[in-house]
């Protein structure tokens, strides 16, 4: 029996949204948390940022938005990620997320959803769970 | 607090709902002390320090009539979708009493990228405005006469040059241009744009440019610089503005220098663009600071002659940042003392933001009410009376004392080891960095109270209503775009873009032909693209697109 | 953690045949201290054996993750395959890590021919993490023809990076030229390369000539048959230098090749620190095993600090000396 397994967590923003405030934070009160944050900042691809969570085998994936284009790339992410194999890496969404858009995201396969006000209990209580999750399904799947 | 179990007693309940105070220190992180007396005044000298509104060093105003010579300008910020849909908006802004319009750009005309960007197409017109050419500009302001009315453009790469070239177009000539623009590039490097995708020594060289270019050919053109609001907003203090800010400009001043200017030809032209944030008495400071501090600098530093180069406006936004999403009504009580803060602290200007800024791109209800906002402090509660109505304050003027001699101390640590390397080493970001780090922690302790966010959070809320618009226009434009590149004269084009690729190599000024190759219909990103292989970096700065033609071929 | 040795077997295949997923699983399972890795780490040991391994180290801010983004850029462009192994720091306080190089290497994300890999330290000393050596077996394995190994910049305990690869460059910033002589001993034994990086501000040259002076006393020392350590000017930031950089560095590995007695002698160095460690890792396994919380009645570890055994002949015990 070992301590927890540390959560590797992929950080990042896709699109041209330049807001790094919150990310930036985030990743620094996640390390905190004894998360390691693959940080991989603003302004990622939809492809790169796929590349990022298979080579650093993610065990969840953060993605921050604070423009109104959340809707079109996490399903354009999610897409690329069960193209890539790796569509069951588990990946929560924060920043600006209008209550409205909780049911497409949901449909999309996106567990995590963390709008305005969230704290970073709740978000490391969902990304305990759902890395969690992730690794124990592997295991037996592989 | 909640609890679970039976209901508190009366008395505990009362003497919860005391209200105290969670913290002695201001918003940005200075220490205050429960009064302050004539003892404060330190070494004080009014002539020297102070002096009446509109006389050196301007600590108390920059006009000596301050509003009753000249009211701010009321102004609203709009921005959507096509050029038809922000003119709509423009069009029912002015109706509802505004007396200024500031276009914003979408983050794709904003970051010279075209609406035909394979990787972030899908991003146009959603959080601004789509102009990536000049013809764009123009359908957007059809009929407006250029050298009278003053849009203020939330814009840095380019915006003058393509305004300049519409104006070429119609004939009008660039010294009647008005307007302004914020040519402010390192402060985008800064805040978030990084060091990949806008080099800091790229970011010097473009505003550099653009400013020599502004100042000799469109005397009348307003140059927002530097653009402290983005710094506030990405997590500078008052003190942090006032050093950052300084350190840009005069950066870009020396550059000048070096280029023949003279510090009376350019300072004039320069507005400082700030915020306010929800520190009343710390802003206040910070605006009175800030403008003593400009002042020296620039007689000092400098060796300005022109009052008006001593003298600095100020362009208020009221910060985005300070705004709650939960209960979002009561950002309407964050704007309405946050732009009093500007009018006590001397602004030229105030943008005020919409209550619904965090929750979307503002709709036509909340922009009507922000106007309202600045509508009822212009005309019922006096603010704009007497000029520097706090100056004498034992508060206000110890803490404008103390806001100063902090942004000289940070400044003179920022110049030490230079502002561009200050950037490339991670300095500024790290100042960001701790400042949000430690504001989400004292949230966390509730040392910091933030109503509606980390204390007296509403319950369960409806969804708050959001702005939409038909993506119709905008799909329309994107098309247009795209058969305007196939319909134009490419040979032309080519030739345009490749003289701006060369003068730029050249080490010269290269916006007369970034002017030429817009009216010749080179698009945004193509012009900037040819800049920036001149300055050794990629065509696209994400390295998705490679550039459309050969920049180094010799031209026809 | 335990894992199936069959599914282990499995991604060890599918690494050597250039899976990226399944290289990066490994690398997490030697992360995690799995146990029963050992067979398929001996297969793809036995696949390794090619990757030209450059180490990239030298104080924070010196520009490291920029330069070995060039580097990449620099061989992609001569197509050739390439890994990096990023090193960062692990938060002493909660074990956390904020690993931010990759950031730096964006450009290359959606190239197939690049695989980037941050790890952090977990508490080791000395710039790399514990789990590094293996992790490089896994990125030879996979076939990469450059493995960029960046460590954390942690000073003086930089040395480790040369028990792991064939080229160690050294980086300095322009301000550097002050600081040279405390250190000058340290440096000159971990690098084969220095490397100024933003060679065009105003202080750089300064250091490229202390370097140089300080590298070619110590080579009449060293006499004609040891590598001559060289300097090289880069700025990471356009680019510049880094071919001359990269030639350098093939003039490196070609020294290995020609100098027999050279590469026999680092290479024996480093596979000696590698089976030290692959050792020790199995001495902390049992003495877990044995002294473990779970295993009261033989804790041996207790026992000892009790005096009721005798420590040498328990550490003696635990290596096999008593099989």
């Amino acid at each position: 029996m070992g301590k927890a397994r540390i959560i590797r967590c992929v950080l990042g923003m896709l699109g041209t949204d330049v807001h790094t405030k919150g990310i930036r934070t985030l990743a620094q009160l996640l390390r905190d948390e004894g998360v390691e944050v693959v940080y991989l900042g603003e302004h990622n691809t939809v492809p790169g940022m796929a590349s990022a969570v298979i080579q650093e085998d993610a065990d969840i994936v953060g993605l921050s938005f604070s423009t109104a284009a959340y809707l079109h790339y996490v399903r354009a992410f999610r897409d690329e990620l069960i193209s890539r194999g790796a569509g069951d890496v588990p990946v929560m969404v924060g920043g600006m997320i209008h209550p409205d858009d909780r049911a497409p995201l949901a449909e999309m396969g996106i567990e995590g959803i963390f709008g305005p006000g969230s704290t970073v209990p709740e978000i490391m209580a969902f990304m305990s769970r759902a890395a969690d999750a992730y690794r124990n399904a592997g295991a037996v799947n592989s | 607090m909640r609890s679970n179990g039976k209901p508190p007693s009366l008395a505990a309940s009362l003497d919860e709902k005391q209200v105290r105070l969670s913290r002695t220190r201001t918003w940005g992180g200075l220490e205050t002390q429960a009064s302050y007396g004539p003892n404060d005044a330190n070494e004080r000298d009014y002539k020297r320090d102070l002096g009446d509104p509109g006389e050196f060093p301007y600590t108390r105003g920059a006009y000596p009539q301050m509003y009753r010579s000249r009211m701010w300008t009321l102004r609203n910020i709009v921005g959507y979708g096509a050029p038809e849909d922000t003119r709509d908006g423009i069009e029912k802004t002015l109706a509802a009493g505004g007396t200024g319009v500031n276009v914003v750009v979408d983050t794709l005309t904003q970051q010279a990228l075209d609406p035909d960007h394979p990787a972030f197409g899908a991003e146009a017109g959603l959080e601004g405005c789509s102009l990536p050419t000049a013809r764009d500009i123009d359908r957007l302001l059809d009929g407006v006469d250029l050298t009278k009315v003053d849009v203020a453009w939330h814009w840095t790469i380019m915006a003058y040059q393509m305004v300049a070239a519409v104006a070429v177009k119609r004939g009008t000539p660039l010294d009647k241009l008005q307007g302004s623009h914020m040519p402010d590039h390192l402060q985008e490097t800064m805040c978030g744009w990084g060091t990949d995708l806008l080099p800091a020594q790229l970011s010097q060289r473009a505003t550099v440019d653009c400013v020599e270019y502004c100042v000799r050919n469109s005397p009348r053109w307003t140059l927002g610089l530097p653009q402290g609001y983005d710094l506030r907003e990405a997590g500078l203090s008052p003190v942090g503005e006032i050093a950052i800010g300084m350190a840009v400009v005069k950066g870009v001043l020396r550059d000048l220098e070096k280029r023949g200017l003279d510090i009376d030809q350019v300072a004039p032209s320069i507005a400082w663009v700030s915020t306010a944030d929800v520190d009343f008495f710390e802003e206040i400071a910070k605006f009175r600071a800030l403008r003593r501090m400009w002042a020296r600098t620039m007689r000092d530093g400098f060796g300005a002659q022109d009052p008006r180069s001593m003298r600095l406006r100020i362009a208020c936004h009221t910060s985005g940042r300070s705004l709650v999403y939960g209960q979002p009504l009561n950002n309407l009580s964050r704007v309405a003392v946050q732009s009093l803060a500007a009018l006590l602290g001397g602004v030229q200007s105030v943008e005020a933001c919409t209550y619904d800024e965090p929750i979307c791109v503002p709709t036509q209800e909340a922009r009507e009410l922000a106007t309202r906002t600045q509508q009822i402090l212009a005309n019922e509660i006096g603010a704009a009376r007497t000029a520097d109505p706090l100056g004498g304050s034992y508060y206000v003027e110890a803490l404008t004392d103390k806001v100063e001699a902090e942004a000289a101390k940070l400044m003179a640590e920022i110049e030490e080891i230079g502002l561009l390397a200050a950037i490339d080493a991670g300095r500024i970001a790290q100042l960001m960095d701790d400042y949000n780090l430690s504001f989400r922690r004292e949230m966390d302790s509730g040392e910091r109270i933030v109503i509606g966010a980390n204390a007296f959070a509403p319950p369960e809320e409806p969804p708050p209503r959001r702005f939409t618009f038909d993506p119709a226009a905008t799909q329309a434009h994107v098309r247009r775009f795209k058969e305007l590149k196939a319909g134009r004269d490419g040979d032309l084009v080519k030739r345009k873009v490749r003289d701006v690729y060369a003068t730029a190599k050249a080490g010269n000024n290269c916006s007369q032909a970034a002017i030429d190759a817009f009216v010749a219909d080179a698009t945004l990103g193509e012009v900037w693209g040819a800049f920036r292989m001149a300055m050794g970096r990629p065509y696209d700065g994400y390295r998705v697109i490679e550039a459309p033609f050969d920049f180094e071929a010799v031209s026809v | 953690m335990r894992v199936a040795e069959a599914e282990v077997k499995q991604l060890a295949e599918s690494a050597i045949a250039q899976d990226a997923r399944a290289g990066a699983r490994l690398i997490t399972l030697i992360e995690s201290g799995a146990s029963d890795l050992y067979p398929a780490l001996s297969t793809l040991y036995a696949a390794g054996g090619h990757a030209r391994i450059v180490g990239v180290t030298g104080p924070p801010g010196a520009g490291k993750s920029t330069l070995v983004d060039q580097l990449i850029a620099y061989y992609r462009a001569a197509n050739l395959r390439v890994a990096v192994l990023a090193v960062d720091p692990s938060s002493p306080k909660s074990g956390g890590a904020v690993l931010g190089d990759r950031f730096r290497m964006s450009q290359h994300y959606s190239d197939a021919g690049v695989f980037i890999r941050s790890m952090a330290n977990r508490g080791a000393l000395g710039g790399l993490a514990r789990s590094t050596p293996d992790a490089l077996v896994v990125l030879d394995a996979m076939g990469w023809d450059i493995v960029l190994l960046e460590t954390v910049g942690v000073g003086q305990s930089e040395i480790d990076i040369m028990r792991h690869a064939g080229a160690v460059l050294v980086l300095q910033t322009s301000h550097s030229g002050d600081a040279l002589q405390s250190v000058k001993a340290g440096l000159l034994e971990i690098a084969d390369i220095f490397v100024v990086n933003r060679a065009s501000e105003p202080d750089a040259q300064r250091t490229v000539r202390a370097l140089r002076e300080m590298v070619h006393v110590d080579a009449e020392r060293r006499g004609e048959a040891a590598w001559p350590v060289s300097v090289c000017e880069t700025e990471a930031l356009t680019g510049e230098g880094i071919a001359a950089l990269a030639a350098s560095i093939e003039r490196r590995f070609t020294y290995l090749t020609d100098n027999p007695k050279a590469r026999a002698q680092l290479r024996h160095m480093q596979v000696r620190v590698h089976m030290e460690a692959i050792a020790a890792g199995i001495v902390a396994a049992r003495l877990t095993d044995r002294g473990g919380a779970g295993a009261p009645g033989s804790d041996v570890v207790a026992d000892v600090a009790a005096r009721r055994r005798d420590l040498y002949a328990t550490a003696r015990a635990l290596v096999g000396g008593d099989d």
